[in-house]
Order: C-alpha cells, then sequence, then structure tokens
C-alpha cells in the first residue's frame, strides 16, 4: 500500500491538477493545504521544504520519494502504473 | 473598491496586468499564451494581495519572513532568473519566455532537476 | 452638483506623467495629465488622507506615498489597500513597540475607499475643473 503526502497551496492551479491526478486514478492520499494550516503545522512544512532544499509547490511524496512540481509522468512511475 | 473598501477583482487584475507586463518584458518574457491560466493565477494574486496586502505568487509558500517572502512577489523572475530562463516559465507558469507558443509543454521542473547543458 | 467649470490652471504647468496640487472653493484636488489627457481626483487619499500628488503617477495609476494604495485616477476606484510596513527584527523599546502594536491594531480597521474624481475641460489652453 502506497503512502501518500502531498503539500499544496490553496491557491496553486498545478496543486489542483496534481490533487486531481490521484483522484482520477482513484489512489487515496493526504493533501495538507499549506496556506490554510496552523501556524505550527505550517512551520513544520517549511522545515520540511528547507531541509529538501525546496521552495516550492505541489511537493509530492510516494512512500520515500519527493517529487516537486506537477510531474504525473513521475507519478505513474514512482506507483508502478 | 466599493464604499465597503472591497476590491473588484478584475478591475485589480487589469492594473496588476499592466504593471507586470511593463516589468517582465524587458526581462525576455511574456504573459503565457493560456488566457484561462493567466486569469486564474491573477485572479489568486488579488486573493492574496487582499489578505498579506502584497501579491505574491500564487505556488510558492510564504515564509513569514520579509527577506524570504519578498523572494516571492509577483513578478518573481529576477530572484529565480537562471531557474525560470532553464524552464522557459515562471514556477506559477503565469509568465513564459517571450517566444513559447505551446505552455503546455513546458514541464514544472525544479531548479535540481533541470538539465545544464 | 453645480454646472460650473471653474478655471484651475493653465494646461502647460503638468507635462505628461505629471500631478499638481490645486485648491479651488475650498476643495482640495489633484490634477493629473495621462498622456496629454486631463484627470482631476480629489487630493486625500482613501486610506489615510496622505496627499496624493506626493505618490506616483504611472499611466492611469497613481500610488500613494505613504502605504502605497492604488486608484485609477479616470473612475477614482481604490485597486489596492496599504501595502504592510516591515520594521525589521529588532525588538523596540517597551513604549515605542506598545505604540506600533497599538496603531497596528487601528489601522487593521482603516478601509480604503475609492475617491472622488471631477470633471475636467480643456479651454484656451486651461485647465477647468467642474465642481
Amino acid at each position: 500500500m502506497n503512502k501518500i503526502i502531498v503539500y499544496t497551496l490553496s491557491t496553486c492551479p498545478w496543486c489542483r491538477k496534481t490533487k486531481n491526478f490521484f483522484n482520477e486514478h482513484k489512489i487515496s492520499f493526504t493533501y495538507i493545504d499549506y496556506d490554510m494550516s496552523d501556524e505550527p503545522t505550517q512551520r513544520r512544512i517549511s522545515q520540511e521544504l528547507d531541509a529538501a532544499g525546496v521552495n516550492s509547490f505541489p511537493y509530492v511524496k510516494i512512500n520515500n520519494e519527493v517529487i516537486v512540481g506537477y510531474q504525473p509522468e513521475r507519478y505513474s512511475k514512482a506507483l508502478g502504473i | 473598491m466599493s464604499k465597503c473598501g472591497v476590491v473588484n477583482i478584475e478591475s485589480r487584475k487589469k492594473s496588476l496586468h499592466y504593471f507586470f507586463e511593463k516589468l517582465v518584458v524587458p526581462l525576455g518574457f511574456k504573459f503565457t499564451p493560456d488566457k484561462n491560466m493567466m486569469n486564474f493565477l491573477l485572479k489568486q494574486e488579488v486573493i492574496l494581495e487582499g489578505r498579506h496586502g502584497i501579491p505574491f505568487c500564487p505556488c510558492q509558500p510564504l515564509r513569514h519572513d520579509r527577506a524570504r517572502d519578498m523572494q516571492i512577489v509577483c513578478p518573481c523572475i529576477p530572484f529565480h532568473r537562471k531557474h525560470f530562463d532553464d524552464i522557459k516559465r515562471c514556477w506559477c507558469g503565469l509568465f513564459v519566455h517571450k517566444d513559447v507558443l505551446d505552455p503546455d509543454k513546458l514541464p514544472q521542473l525544479p531548479p535540481k532537476e533541470v538539465n545544464n547543458e | 452638483m453645480s454646472e460650473r467649470f471653474i478655471r484651475a490652471i493653465s494646461a502647460n504647468e503638468i507635462a505628461p506623467g505629471g500631478m499638481k496640487a490645486v485648491e479651488l472653493n475650498g476643495s482640495e484636488i489633484v490634477i493629473c495629465n495621462c498622456s496629454g489627457k486631463y484627470y482631476a481626483i480629489q487630493r486625500r487619499c482613501g486610506h489615510m488622507n496622505a496627499p496624493l500628488e506626493m505618490g506616483t503617477l504611472d499611466g492611469i495609476y497613481l500610488t500613494c506615498p505613504m502605504h502605497c494604495a492604488q486608484f485609477d485616477i479616470t473612475n477614482g476606484e481604490a485597486l489596492s489597500g496599504p501595502v504592510p510596513s516591515d520594521i525589521g527584527h529588532e525588538i523596540p523599546p517597551p513604549l515605542l513597540g506598545k505604540y506600533l502594536q497599538n496603531i497596528g491594531i487601528l489601522m487593521k480597521q482603516v478601509r480604503t475607499e475609492s475617491i472622488r474624481t471631477y470633471e475636467t475641460k480643456l479651454k484656451d489652453g486651461w485647465i477647468q475643473i467642474r465642481l
């Protein structure tokens, strides 16, 4: 069972497309809209982005693989579909 | 704005378009030819400006640190020049290189994944 | 509104892109020259009354010098509110800190209203404004 966590922004169309990708392929995933989150959550995600050397959304974690930016081919590859 | 101090989104989009065009054209960029995307992103920026007083990029995180946040004020091209020149677009896709005709073909790649020739 | 157009200033007193504040019959007005077309607006910013002729005019858009609210001079519409100031990371002395905090709370309640515009007419090289 794949574990998928996605960090997104409510204002970002690419984040929307990312969520749609998983929905359309009927793959369950968890997402957090960074901009709608409380301060402790924002700080935690912020630290994670910094640790990964990244400063943009969508930020997709499929098991241990991190994919930044809307990259549907890479999602498919990571999921083996 | 109406008397209630609420901004008219279309009016604000129009003025942002005016200001941004003058800034990005000398940098070799233009608004994306995808009008739906352009309108959507400009609307998000008006919303962000309403929330924070500044039109930030709709696709990058606010760190609540002025020095970092200034780097994602639209148009943020000067702060990400090499990256955006490499992918021929800015991160959210509001702007693309002036010669781009099909913005859908431009992948959204982070700096680490861009092939540098 | 009366039908009277009142003579304000000579047209060549304002270069294209420029602005000038005048007072006519007790009304404070700023006249703007946008590529040879003259617009007249109320002088005081719809946010906190700063003098708009001290701001910047770009095309039909005027930016207030105090907090950068922006207006469309053709219809007076307020397009954006104040831009938040940055006072840095230094912790201010207690009294100043409390003052800034209070000002911050009050300013959150301040709206940016659209501004009044006035009809203009060019006659014999003079800008006239209808009051």
